[in-house]
């Protein structure tokens, strides 16, 4: 038999297989499913998180607070000075005024705050757009920002990288958590399909030992488990991705106009899909050849029915 | 075709299988292995067949040394061997056309040359009008003709069979037998191990005869029951 005939041989048997044990083989291909499920919804949404950061990231600025006191000529040079930096692509003086009324429209009900003050609460700033492809190292960038502070012009330096590398230390926390929790589902998925296959194997300890009896190999007597163990790793992977896109078009299409659309705007790439179903495949292959280890499936040509004495 | 050197076979629980024994056993030859229960008759076909390694000695198969075969390399020596239990050993689950087939599956023969290799074979023991049905539909002898068409459908030098007729009646068991002889007389070394007496003094043929597993006797015994060979296999088995 070549090894197209095997492939064919192997499918055919596993698929056989599956439909005869149709009840235990849903139980694997449901855990599969459970644990790539979790993981692409951990995936989605810190790719998601991550696209968005991306956007923010573009858009990042830095606000550079100016001191009351400071004067017209000091804030002059400090513009100045930011203009001359390479990485500054823009740097725009915000009055007292002018923050005043961009407060008043973000926050209508807190307007009066800023009544009966003789002079604005609200200094007036300098805010810097960056030029992410003239960037310095972050510790040049740093380093640079911290000399700003030592200015005797500026009161505050408020840098948004503050905030989105807090975002983005949550979505590596997203991604751990749903690689952990991904990985302890995938090891009990491995685990029920590696019991399933074995109890394939045990229920059909008679076809083996007839199969070693007449002079077949190794490979063909586990070849189609080994594919029957990735054929329900496979099952778990696409059942899995079409509840994942049947969730992800449900949350598009009801919360659209909520934060919620933000982490589930994009659905999960080519390869990301390609990969969850790898994974799922992989799993079953995994669990089937942890199953018929040796000393599991034996060597014998006999099941212990068929023991027959001198 | 056969030989022992010296071979033992010790079981882990120190019981001795085989002790010493040293033969021969020319190809094409009809050969009876008897013996009381326990006396190493199913160990001396085990060891034939790899399915047990000597604890020492030497078996040389066709020339090659079995007894070192590695393990992967044992598939090859089985498919020149067909084996045949007092169980019959058939998939109940499976139609007498599956349980013969599996050695041509694996082999990769079109379902075309199965079903053609299947036919003549089965004709060979008079069953190829059974070709549809599931074992448990057939009588004892019939599964056991099965079970003889299961180990020869490739053909093989060597026809172990480990008390085929121990689960048959003595009209069913002559008839098996007439078939072993059938087999032979087609240039088929056969190992028939069977502890009826009566069913070797009527047929005659050499006689090993294990004993405590030491071989206790080899003799050849004049027989008045001859092969069949020439006759219709469908007409010995009453078949039309």
């Amino acid at each position: 038999m070549n090894l197209s005939q095997a492939i064919v041989y192997f499918l055919r048997e596993a698929f056989s297989s599956l439909v005869r044990s149709w009840k235990v083989s849903l139980v694997a291909i449901t855990t599969i499913t459970m644990s790539l499920f979790l993981s692409g919804v951990f995936l989605l949404v810190s790719s998601n998180l991550r696209q968005l950061i991306e956007g923010w990231e573009e858009e990042a600025k830095l606000v550079i607070y100016i001191e009351p006191d400071a004067t017209t000529g000091e804030a002059e040079r400090l513009q100045s000075h930011l203009r001359d930096a390479a990485w500054t692509s823009d740097v725009r003086h915000v009055t007292a005024e002018e923050a005043g009324v961009r407060f008043r429209k973000a926050f209508p009900s807190l307007g009066e705050l800023l009544e009966g003050w003789s002079k604005s609460p609200i200094p007036s700033s300098l805010e810097v757009l960056l030029d992410r492809n003239t960037l310095p190292a972050p510790d040049q960038l740093d380093s640079w920002l911290d000399q700003l502070r030592q200015d005797s012009a500026v009161s505050v330096v408020d840098d948004d990288r503050d905030w989105l590398r807090q975002l983005e230390a949550v979505v590596y926390a997203i991604e751990a958590l749903g690689m952990v929790l991904g990985a302890l589902l995938l090891v009990t998925a491995v685990f029920t399909i590696s019991s399933v296959i074995r109890l394939t194997a045990y229920l059909y300890r008679d076809e083996i030992a007839v199969m070693r009896l007449v002079g077949a190999t190794e490979f063909f007597i586990r070849g189609p488990f080994y594919v029957e163990g990735v054929l329900q790793g496979l099952a778990g992977g696409i059942v899995a991705i079409v509840f994942l896109a049947a969730g992800h078009a449900l949350l598009m299409e009801r919360y659209a106009d909520s934060a919620l659309s933000l982490l589930t705007v994009k659905f999960l790439s080519l390869s990301e899909l390609l990969a969850l179903m790898a994974l799922g495949s992989l799993a079953g292959l995994v669990g089937a050849i942890a199953s018929l280890r040796r000393e599991s499936l034996g060597q014998t040509a006999e099941t212990p029915e068929w023991q027959e004495e001198d | 075709m056969i030989e022992l050197f010296s071979v033992t076979k010790r079981y882990p629980g120190g019981q001795v299988g085989l002790d010493e024994v040293t033969l021969k056993i020319e190809a094409g030859q009809m050969v009876f292995l008897t013996g009381p229960s326990g006396a190493g008759k199913s160990t001396f076909l085990k060891l034939i067949y790899c399915e047990e390694v000597p604890s020492s000695g030497s078996i040389l198969v066709n020339g090659r040394n079995v007894s070192s075969l590695p393990r992967r390399k044992v598939p090859y020596l089985r498919r020149t061997i067909g084996v045949v239990f007092q169980s019959f050993r058939l998939i109940p689950r499976k139609t007498v056309f599956e349980n013969i087939c599996y050695l041509p599956r694996i082999l990769g023969l079109s379902g075309q040359e199965q079903r053609q290799l299947a036919y003549e074979t089965l004709r060979r023991v008079g069953l190829a009008h059974r070709m549809k049905a599931f074992p448990l539909q057939l009588s004892g002898g019939e599964q056991q003709r099965v079970a003889i068409a299961r180990a020869l459908m490739n053909q093989p030098e060597i026809l172990l069979a480990d008390e085929p007729t121990g689960n048959l009646d003595p009209e069913l068991s002559e008839e098996i037998l007439r078939l072993f002889l059938e087999i032979n007389g087609q240039g088929t070394t056969v190992i028939f191990a069977t502890h009826d007496r009566d069913l070797i003094q009527r047929v005659g043929r050499r006689v090993l005869t294990l004993e405590g597993g030491q071989l206790a006797s080899d003799k050849v015994l004049p027989g008045k029951l001859v092969d069949t060979s020439d006759d219709d296999s469908e007409k010995s088995a009453g078949v039309e």
